[in-house]
């Protein structure tokens, strides 16, 4: 029997060294980051996060115009598609008749599939001129008296920018939204329901007073990855947001994410800081993924903890 | 308005706007797919699978950018499988109730979320900025990377969900772990094993990102995976903010080609598990 | 009721040699972690004899089933102490080979549980473990093993159909026949028919009947009939403690331990 424990033993060292492999992948792939970065960490010192300027020629390089960029088209982004995410898990899971069910589920989840770069040009060619020609003008007009909200829907109307963005990203994470929290909602004992709709509540109220109480681990865990998934989305940002290293207030203007400025230019990019900046940004989008994904897991793990209870 | 009045109306106001968010989904469904068949389809002929791309402002075909696009997802998949399968199976079978699993759970999940231009660039670190140009193998190698925590991840759920029972009934029998694994857990998860293989493909069939540093493009057509590579995806990049129009009706065509594959396959991941249970 | 039910193993004792005590339990502990589930049991496993443990839910007996093949060595914050000596040697010693005492002490369980493979490779796949057959060796020994198990004349024209498309007593029976048919010493029930409708039942406990004649059966159950029924000694376990052990009709008769009488009279349980 000797040799039976051989094979085991020999199976068993092949599957571990995967497993180290895998983690020795991560470790290179941050030390590397890390190495790429620190040219320009080191020129610049902790400035650079907040720094504006983004000039190759005078080697001046700040990550704040494309971090901004990235923040604020996600969170347009989280803004638009959760709340509709949610309507459609609710509608999925309460409202729809049942044959239906299944097909609009798949239609939902087949905007997930469809490549990022096909989003991108669908941007570019039907939505930006869109916005551009019906609706960037209304915004301007109808914001133009409103102390504040006329500075964030300030014109030209260019089509392209962070609001156009932040609507493709919107399209882009709202499966991901749609079908985790239906998933979750299907989890919830179907008894507590049927206890609610006994006592005569309406869809409704049972959506609010039952479903989403019991999934609320779940749906936050669904926000928290689209979330991930739109502050890394490269290609489809690249097309619309116009590329320009600057802050603006209005949400009209174009602008630049980490992404974006990293495909646009990094095969052009001369010269060793140049390159390091650029690493330096993905060093920062890395780190925001990555303290995104902690924070779900650490909440998805005290909220476990509380309901254990 | 009495209390009951109230609640009907807050239920109807609910349910129209959840309907309201479920039309807007479809109809973005609609617009995206409805735009990219109306115009890819025109640009669609045998043309596209027998000539190369063309120079600026001529017409031509897809070839060199669809035979790169499918060496490189065929080496990713070819890599990235196995190595992502083992890993799985240690975690799912001999390291379950190890320490360093949820760890590595962790890890490979922050794997599985990284943006992909991030894998880009690392791999134009190791692979392309110390031999000095780009090549198949960097794009093989960042698209290998991108499928790996994707088959870590359905693997790993796959075998746990196979019954510990099953396990039991096998070593009662005497058998030894590897047996077990490689006889009976593999063949009890070989659907959802399919699965997670297949929605790899339709994830990395579409990246272009991870390719823009390494495989980069190629206008002609080429075989030799250590120079640059053509691939769809980059192809369509650069056609479509050009101003020629051939170019950009290439583009479509070429968006339409992708879309479909890898819609086909996620649905195929879908149905082709239930197709299998056995009788 | 009672005497009728006891007339067949009453016999089997008469045909069978001298007993013999081929597993002997000393001292066991068992713990699930820091919970201590099975407490300094000490009993015989009798070589051609049936042995049931019966005990109300949570009282241990599965758990004790469990130390004899050592299968519990499949998860880390189990553990046995105590000395299980099968034929005169303790297999829970850390040197005993695991593989080696499976093949001689083989486990049913309690929820039929085939292989995702066909009804042959079901049967065929411990023999292929242990050491290489030729082919024409298997195919007998698979339907030797399938006779055993009364399920031959049901699948004789489906070997290679899957074996999870059989009936949920034809799939136990498979289970018995994957397991007899690497011809172990001691075979253990964990509760084997509390998934099967009666008929399949009943099949099942003249089944164990027939293996008794050649193998030391170990059966758990949680209904006392069938203890009555089908085993020549009765051990009673409550709350992971051996109450009582003695010959079946005595437990059932004239037990000793006002527990035991509790029990088996139906006051608990």
């Amino acid at each position: 029997m000797r040799h039976g424990q051989i094979g085991d033993a020999a199976f068993q060292s092949l599957t571990f060294a995967a497993t180290l492999a895998l983690a020795v992948l991560f470790v290179a792939l941050i030390v590397a980051l890390v190495l790429g970065a620190a040219p320009a960490f080191r020129t610049f010192g902790l400035g650079f996060l907040i720094d504006q300027s983004w000039n190759p020629v005078t080697e001046k390089f700040g990550a704040l115009a494309a971090v901004y960029g990235t923040l604020v088209a996600s969170l347009i982004a989280m803004l638009i598609a959760v709340p509709l995410g949610l309507g459609i898990a609710f509608f999925l899971s309460e409202l729809c008749p049942a044959a239906l069910r299944s097909p609009i589920g798949i239609a939902i989840e087949l905007l997930a599939g469809i490549p990022s770069i096909i989003y991108g040009i669908w941007g570019l060619f039907v939505l930006a001129p869109f916005l551009q020609a019906k609706v960037q003008p209304l915004l301007i007009a109808l914001f133009a008296d409103v102390p504040g909200l006329s500075l964030l829907f300030a014109g030209p109307p260019y089509g392209i920018g962070l609001l156009t963005a932040g609507i493709i990203l919107a399209i882009m994470v709202l499966p991901f939204v749609a079908s985790v929290s239906r998933d979750v909602f299907a989890a919830v004992p179907p008894l507590l329901k049927e206890a609610a709709y006994g006592v005569g509540a309406t869809t409704w109220e049972v959506a609010r007073n039952v479903l989403l109480p019991y999934a609320r681990t779940g749906v936050m865990g669904a926000i928290l990855l689209a979330l991930g998934r739109a502050l890394g989305e490269t290609m489809a940002v690249t097309f619309v947001i116009g590329n320009a290293h600057r802050v603006s207030a209005s949400l009209l203007a174009p602008g630049t994410t980490i992404s974006a400025t990293i495909a646009n230019e990094f095969t052009e990019a001369v010269g060793d800081l140049y390159t390091s900046a650029l690493i330096a940004l993905s060093l920062i989008l890395f780190v925001i993924t990555f303290a995104m994904l902690a924070a779900a897991r650490y909440l998805l793990l005290r909220l476990e903890r509380r309901s254990a209870k | 308005m009495n209390l009951y009045r109230a609640r009907r109306l807050r239920n109807a106001i609910a349910s129209a706007l959840a309907v309201g968010a479920t039309a807007v989904g479809l109809c973005w469904l609609g617009m995206v797919l409805g735009i990219l068949i109306w115009n890819g389809l025109g640009g669609l002929s045998l043309r596209l699978f027998v000539e190369n791309t063309p120079p600026p402002g001529a017409s031509g075909g897809l070839l060199n950018a669809i035979v790169g696009s499918t060496l490189l997802v065929l080496g990713a998949v070819a890599l990235g499988t196995p190595l992502g399968m083992l890993a799985g199976t240690w975690m799912a079978e001999y390291g379950r109730y190890a320490r360093l699993t949820p760890i590595m759970r962790f890890v490979n999940d922050i794997l599985l979320s990284a943006p992909s231009i991030v894998v880009g660039l690392f791999v134009y670190e190791i692979l392309v900025a110390p031999v000095g140009h780009f090549s198949g193998y960097a794009g093989v190698a960042a698209l290998t990377l991108i499928v790996i925590p994707v088959v870590v991840r359905t693997t790993e759920d796959t075998l746990s969900l196979v019954p510990n029972e099953l396990r039991e009934a096998a070593a009662s029998l005497g058998a030894p772990r590897d047996v077990l694994i490689r006889r009976l857990t593999y063949r009890a998860a070989r659907a959802g094993l399919t699965t997670g293989v297949l929605l790899a493909v339709a994830r990395v069939s579409g990246e272009t990102a991870p390719l823009l540093f390494t495989a980069l493009n190629n206008q002609f057509f080429s075989l030799n995976i250590s120079g640059p590579l053509a691939s769809l995806p980059a192809v369509i990049f650069k056609f479509a903010l050009s101003p020629y129009k051939d170019w950009q009706a290439l583009a479509w065509a070429g968006a339409l080609l992708i879309t479909g594959f890898v819609l086909t396959i996620s649905i195929a991941a879908r149905i082709w598990p239930r197709q299998r249970k056995p009788t | 009721m009672i005497d009728m039910a006891l007339a067949i193993p009453e016999r089997r004792r008469q045909l069978a040699q001298a007993v013999s005590e081929k597993i002997s339990i000393r001292g066991v502990r068992f713990y699930y972690g820091d919970k201590l589930a099975v407490r300094d049991l000490s009993m015989p496993f009798y070589d051609r004899q049936v042995t049931a443990i019966i005990g109300p839910s949570g009282c241990g007996k599965s758990t004790l089933l469990r130390v004899l093949n050592r299968i519990y060595d499949l998860y880390p914050s189990q553990r046995a102490e105590g000395e299980v000596l099968l034929d005169g040697v303790n297999v829970l010693a850390p040197a005993q080979d695991v593989i080696a005492l499976r093949a001689r002490v083989g486990m049913v369980f309690q929820k039929p549980m085939p292989f995702p493979l066909s009804i042959h490779e079901n049967v065929a796949f411990g023999l292929r473990l242990h050491r290489r057959m030729p082919r024409s060796e298997i195919d007998d020994r698979v339907e030797a093993a399938l006779r055993r198990a009364a399920l031959w004349n049901e699948v004789r024209d489906k070997l290679s159909a899957s074996g999870l498309s059989l009936s949920g007593g034809q799939q136990q029976r498979l289970c018995i026949a994957r397991t007899v048919a690497i011809e172990p010493e001691v075979i253990l029930l964990d509760e084997p028919c509390s998934a099967l409708d009666p008929i399949s039942t009943a099949k099942i406990e003249e089944l164990i009947s027939d293996l008794a004649l050649d193998h030391a059966i170990a059966l758990v159950t949680h209904n006392m009939q069938q203890a009555a029924r089908v085993s020549d000694y009765t051990a009673f376990m409550y709350l992971g403690e051996l109450i009582e052990f003695d010959r079946t009709e005595k437990i059932f008769t004239a037990p000793r331990d006002p527990r035991t009488r509790n029990y088996v009279t139906g006051r608990f349980g």
